[in-house]
């Protein structure tokens, strides 16, 4: 009874773990497991070693989708971020009657299941009469885009539609950040400064760094697993050239296209350490960010 | 100029701005709403905003399953969204109570377990996850979607932030009056209302726009979850309707915009309260 009470902790764990154990790590062992097997869909496979992933490193469309996987959530989160952190300082002074509905306007593309959004962007800003081509396009003179087939626009068209989904929650969860920020904090340094943008850098900035850390990660993340925007606009493929060939699309095409499986679970299980190694960037940026600033509060 | 004005042409300048950001984003889904009145014709003009007519006929094709078992398909949506969503509420929240309240062996191990499993998701390993519920036999069936997606690593973060803002002395006092760990636990749940909710939200919405894992276990028609059903519609052919994909589109985005809303003011005020922390 006494060693029951004192391992009760487990007893709390349990549930959870059991089901991480379940569909988390059984899954990600399969993966490893199959990644050392043959292509054989039908029959007998067999033990291959390190074959697949030798090979991988000599395909060049692999290449090109880590490549484009890269410039795909770097440009969304360059535009996101700042996008949002000026979303979310517009919308704290606004009326405060006007700012819920504001939020919910915003917020809509992320609440919307991501193949609508990728139908959404075919039928209303594609092609000649779409508004992505109205509005920014031939009202410069330009000859009109054709985002999805020209090459050098899909992976705009992709991060246009991953801005347009997720900076309504960023916005949101900074907004919150923000307004949970007390109010002395604004009051003392106005002694030190009245410019709003000074105030930004050195009163809200700081404090919104947990929040900002966690939207970066979760940006991250989303953007490495984004497939059905892909799959929906680009059926599948990686459009002309593999211009939009994205890792999990693929992957996808890989297994379920080409019926390669032990090459797509390979794809798979390196996708893990190259996450793992942005977020520990992240992660130390932040370190040493706090620890600067909190240098510089010593000094100043 | 006083400065009560000067702060009202601050608060009109940027109600401006941001409400015209904001229509621009809305526009295409109030676009989508009157496309379903559509016929095709129209619907490929995206300038033109308003229908020629209001042609109810695409919902009742819609509704009637002629194209889609709609009903099956959405009740398939709800039932998975919502168990995934109460599921992973009930685990996490275990899991985040014992992070936040307890001192036990193993755990900065467990922890960095959990965040393993933010970084690298299921959607991610969607191959294997595939082969693996082939495998335990739930192939083809809801058990099969429902289960893995309880398992969130954002969750057990979150509830190890919110019970952390519990005060220890609530724990106390259940422990003085003979509680174990179960009851204890009970006991603060109805402290965490808003939390739970909000969370609970936050997964409903995740749980019911996922694609890809849905599509590689369910196969047949009548499983299939709302957005991948729509999906599977567009592309069929050219003759097909796109006001139904529309009307269906609206209708799959009401329920997470109707959760958002009816609990808008307590998920943020839950936010604001773990980010204090």
């Amino acid at each position: 009874m006494n060693f029951l009470r004192r391992h009760a902790v487990y007893g709390l764990l349990v549930p959870f773990f059991v089901s991480f154990a379940c569909f988390w790590v059984a899954p990600l062992m399969e993966g490893i497991r199959m990644s050392f097997y043959s292509n054989e869909l039908f029959g007998e496979v067999s033990y291959v070693g390190f074959e697949h992933y030798r090979a991988l490193f000599n395909d060049a469309r692999y290449l090109k989708a880590i490549r484009n996987t890269a410039v795909y959530t770097l440009a969304s989160l360059a535009c996101i971020l700042p996008l949002a952190l000026l979303l979310a300082h517009g919308l704290r002074s606004t009326f405060a009657r006007l700012r819920p509905m504001l939020q919910c306007l915003l917020l809509l593309p992320g609440l919307t299941p991501p193949a609508v959004l990728a139908l959404l962007f075919l039928l209303v800003f594609h092609g000649r009469q779409g508004l992505l081509n109205q509005w920014l396009v031939i009202p410069f003179g330009w000859q009109y885009i054709n985002w999805l087939k020209d090459p050098d626009f899909i992976l705009v068209a992709l991060v246009f539609q991953c801005v347009w989904r997720w900076v309504g929650f960023i916005t949101f969860f900074l907004l919150s950040g923000m307004e949970a920020i007390p109010k002395m904090y604004y009051e003392a340094f106005e002694l030190e400064s009245n410019r709003s943008w000074h105030r930004f850098r050195w009163v809200t900035l700081p404090f919104l760094r947990h929040v900002i850390l966690f939207c970066l990660v979760y940006l991250i993340v989303d953007a490495f697993a984004l497939f059905s925007g892909a799959y929906v606009l680009l059926g599948g493929s990686g459009g002309t050239a593999d211009a939009g060939l994205l890792l999990v699309s693929y992957t996808y095409q890989t297994a379920f296209t080409f019926g390669s499986f032990g090459t797509a679970a390979a794809m798979s299980i390196l996708v893990a350490p190259s996450l793992l190694l942005l977020l520990w960037a992240c992660m130390w940026g932040y370190r040493r960010r706090s620890l600067r600033s909190s240098m510089k509060f010593q000094t100043t | 100029m006083t400065r009560h004005t000067r702060q009202w042409i601050a608060q009109t300048w940027s109600s401006l701005w941001v409400g015209c950001l904001g229509l621009m984003v809305a526009y295409p889904f109030a676009w989508m709403a009157v496309s379903s009145f559509k016929d095709n014709q129209q619907i490929f003009l995206p300038l033109k905003f308003w229908p020629e007519a209001w042609n109810f006929n695409f919902f009742h094709q819609l509704m009637g399953s002629e194209w889609i078992p709609f009903w099956k398909v959405l009740l398939n949506s709800l039932i998975i969204a919502m168990g995934q969503s109460i599921g992973a509420v009930l685990l996490t929240s275990l899991a985040g109570f014992a992070f936040a309240k307890h001192v036990f062996r193993g755990q900065g191990i467990l922890f960095v377990a959990c965040l393993c499993l933010i970084v690298f998701p299921r959607q991610m390993m969607a191959l294997p996850l595939f082969q693996w519920v082939h495998t335990i036999g739930l192939y083809d069936s809801v058990w099969g979607v429902m289960l893995p997606g309880m398992a969130s690593g954002l969750g057990v973060l979150y509830f190890t932030q919110v019970f952390k803002l519990i005060p220890d002395a609530y724990l106390e006092a259940a422990r003085i009056e003979g509680a174990g760990e179960w009851r204890t636990y009970r006991l603060v749940l109805p402290m965490l209302g808003s939390s739970l909710l909000s969370y609970g939200l936050i997964h409903f919405i995740l749980a019911w726009n996922e694609h890809l894992v849905p599509m590689l276990i369910l196969n047949a028609p009548e499983h299939q979850t709302l957005p991948l059903a729509l999906s599977s519609l567009y592309g069929s052919s050219l003759r097909f309707p796109f006001a139904v994909l529309m009307a269906g589109s609206l209708l799959a985005m009401i329920p997470t915009t109707l959760f958002f809303l009816v609990s808008y003011r307590r998920f943020k005020n839950s936010l604001s309260d773990v980010m204090m922390s």
